[in-house]
């Protein structure tokens, strides 16, 4: 390795790009991207993020959260609406994904929780249901109330029929209007306590709580026994929120790793091999290695320089958290193994294009796939599904000055495995196929 | 066997693509200071050659020596020793000539000034800071060779120099060629131009379906080969050829140049190009 040689190629890259100004524009264009987001962010927005709202409107997946698998738990698990199948999943409280004792959700991720809570003594209980809906977007689990709701009702009104209580007509349920949600419920008590006195008083109701094994006392008290109490509790979740503003910030800065790394070293790299001027350069004193290396050095550099200063004008706190510097060097050296990939790959610089849009569509693809039916482990093979949530992480922890988690460092590591998978890879192609 | 005169050594060179013998068992020893001209027709083997001399394609047999070094096995060393002047340009076109000389004046560790000096010796020192893009064919072809004048090196590789040049350019890199011989480089040129072979080469090797089919100096060749015979337009405008090994040529021509018959007259005798046709058996008949 000689050092003249290395900075003579750096150098070259850097020439070719200010002579062909095209990479250089559309760098000007993320950083002026960036600048225009941070001057359109709310004042206060970028520090704690209140009153930002979610990035979605919805949620994708609802998790069903409950504490003891009850006869209720069964009816939701066994009446969960076709197409509401691949979004609602069941998981025992006890195996929650917590966060220093915190339950936590995976982005995307709404929480129904239901937990019957009884006072030991009276055969009355209480079901209490927690909504855990995105910061700032109480209707973003709206569906999946709506479905907890009419089968919460119709789970009642069985259990009034198999003591011989006739349902009440059903009322219109909406999830965004709580108050009616639970002056139903009122009315629906009232409506079951009417008819167990009528019953109760004929000596019908009396006779078929004792069938169904009731003490006649409680029997007598009908309503209790038949419909519990409801109580509606509707919260957001705490901690960092993905944010519109961040998210944008986050998109931009993998951006920026993506088009140096994957589209302009794979490119430029098959252009100078298409023309003959990378067989000039390997006739001449540069190696092989020297080559690759300065390639190597330029492009992440380049693409981290870019997407911190992305980064920094959206919070310039971010250059001082070494979590942000780790995430930017991992995923900056995932997508040059891919780069790397494709260069060897590549015969021509059409074809490094070619490769490295197919490349972003297939891994767009998984990851939406796995995401939509909820395939694990698959998206963790991608740099793509680490990449974004560390560096969000790392965005939104500068921004709301919130310790990382467990999470994001598993999720860095995975990125920085992944790296070092993808040079590997390109390296072992190199040694096989050279870039001639 | 290698003299110490030996710049260049293929020993029983083969290269195969495939079930293919693009070179099939060249012997060959260029000298140093000489000016050595590789010739055969298309597909003949030349440029496959060139390409095991530059380490871009490795032997499928035999052994290739550059001053002394091994080319399959002592690369590193083999490198600095030579220039090369591709038939194809290869030039960053976004950059200017200047620009692009000192990008390889710089892989090479010479001083920038150096660029400037080869852009004079081959007469592009006033396009010198215009881009390449906007450079003719020529212009192109005479940058190649001021590349490859940069380092001054030992050997140099030319694969059809003056193609697309003008006369008065194309005399400009025979002048450069022959100087650097002069210097005791070793120059290695490939052509189709017959010409230029007679007029600049001290010796030519002719490969014809990867085989040396003839090896000596453009004249010595000439002598060997020609025939003589002497090609005759008649005042009449008929033509004829006359054999001056057979008694009946010779009585032809003489009655006819006698009787005053003949318009212009042409020998064979110094014929290089027939003499290529004749060697390599594409003669027609």
């Amino acid at each position: 390795m000689h050092a003249h040689i290395i900075r003579a190629l750096i150098a070259k890259e850097w020439q070719r790009h200010v002579a062909n100004r095209g990479g250089i524009a559309l760098g000007v264009l993320l950083v002026a991207a960036a600048v225009l987001l941070s001057v359109s962010t709310p004042r206060g927005a970028a520090k704690g993020g209140g009153g930002a709202a979610g990035l979605v409107g919805g949620v994708n997946h609802c998790l069903v959260q409950y504490d003891t698998h009850t006869v209720f738990v069964t009816h939701l698990m066994e009446n969960v609406p076709p197409e509401l199948k691949q979004q609602i999943h069941f998981q025992p409280l006890s195996r929650a994904q917590t966060v220093n004792g915190v339950i936590v959700y995976p982005v995307g991720t709404g929480g129904l929780q239901v937990r019957e809570l009884r006072d030991g003594v009276s055969p009355n209980y209480t079901v209490h249901v927690s909504v855990w809906h995105p910061e700032g977007n109480p209707t973003a689990l709206a569906p999946y109330e709506a479905w907890l709701w009419k089968e919460f009702r119709r789970w009642n009104v069985r259990r009034a029929q198999l003591r011989g209580v006739p349902g009440p007509p059903e009322p219109a349920f909406d999830a965004e209007n709580q108050w009616l949600l639970t002056e139903a419920h009122k009315r629906f008590q009232d409506q079951v306590a009417e008819a167990a006195a009528n019953n109760a008083a004929s000596g019908v109701f009396e006779a078929t709580a004792a069938a169904a094994g009731a003490p006649v006392a409680a029997a007598t008290t009908g309503v209790k026994l038949a419909v519990p109490d409801l109580d509606v509790k509707r919260e957001g979740l705490g901690g960092e929120v993905l944010t519109f503003h961040a998210a944008i910030v986050t998109g931009l800065v993998v951006f920026a790793l993506y088009f140096t790394c994957v589209y302009l070293l794979p490119t430029l790299n098959c252009e100078e091999r298409e023309r003959g001027v990378l067989l000039a350069q390997a006739l001449s004193p540069a190696s092989p290695l020297e080559i690759v290396t300065a390639k190597a050095l330029f492009y992440p550099t380049a693409g981290i320089g870019l997407a911190a200063t992305i980064a920094a004008i959206y919070q310039p706190a971010i250059l001082a958290q070494p979590f942000f510097w780790l995430s930017l060097a991992s995923v900056a050296a995932g997508f040059l193994g891919i780069g790397m990939t494709i260069s060897t790959l590549a015969r021509t610089q059409r074809a490094a294009f070619l490769g490295g849009m197919c490349y972003l569509m297939a891994v767009s693809m998984l990851l939406t796939i796995c995401s939509l039916n909820n395939i694990p482990i698959l998206p963790y093979f991608t740099v793509e599904y680490f990449g974004p949530r560390i560096l969000h992480a790392a965005i939104s922890s500068a921004v709301n000055n919130t310790e990382l988690t467990k999470t994001n460092w598993w999720n860095l590591l995975g990125a920085a495995l992944l790296g070092v998978a993808w040079l590997t890879v390109a390296v072992r192609l190199f040694r096989r196929r050279g870039w001639q | 066997m290698t003299t110490p005169d030996t710049m260049i050594a293929l020993r029983g060179l083969r290269v195969l693509y495939g079930a293919f013998a693009a070179v099939d068992g060249l012997d060959l020893d260029i000298r140093r200071g000489e000016l050595f001209g590789l010739l055969g027709p298309n597909g003949a083997g030349k440029s496959t050659t060139i390409r095991v001399l530059i380490g871009q394609r490795a032997p499928s047999a035999g052994v290739v020596t550059v001053g002394g070094f091994d080319v399959a096995r002592e690369w590193a060393k083999v490198k600095p020793l030579f220039g090369y002047v591709p038939d194809r340009e290869n030039h960053f076109e976004e950059f200017t000539g200047r620009r692009n000389l000192e990008f390889f004046a710089r892989l090479y560790n010479v001083p920038r000034e150096r660029c400037l000096t080869v852009l004079k010796l081959v007469e592009l020192d006033e396009a010198a800071n215009l881009p390449v893009r906007g450079y003719s064919l020529g212009m192109r072809k005479k940058l190649l060779l001021a590349r490859a004048l940069l380092h001054e090196p030992q050997v140099m590789y030319l694969d059809e120099p003056t193609a697309n040049l003008d006369i008065h350019s194309a005399e400009v890199v025979h002048r450069i060629l022959r100087d650097r011989v002069k210097h005791g480089a070793t120059v290695v040129l490939t052509t189709h131009n017959m010409e230029e072979v007679e007029q600049i080469c001290d010796r030519v090797g002719i490969v014809c379906r990867g085989k040396l089919v003839a090896l000596d100096s453009p004249l010595a060749l000439k002598q060997a080969h020609t025939e003589r015979k002497v090609d005759v337009t008649r005042n009449d405008g008929e033509r004829a050829v006359y054999d001056l090994d057979t008694e009946t040529g010779l009585k032809g021509l003489s009655e006819l140049v006698a009787t005053g018959q003949v318009a212009t007259m042409r020998t064979r005798e110094f014929d290089f190009h027939a003499t290529f046709l004749k060697l390599t058996g594409l003669a027609f008949d």
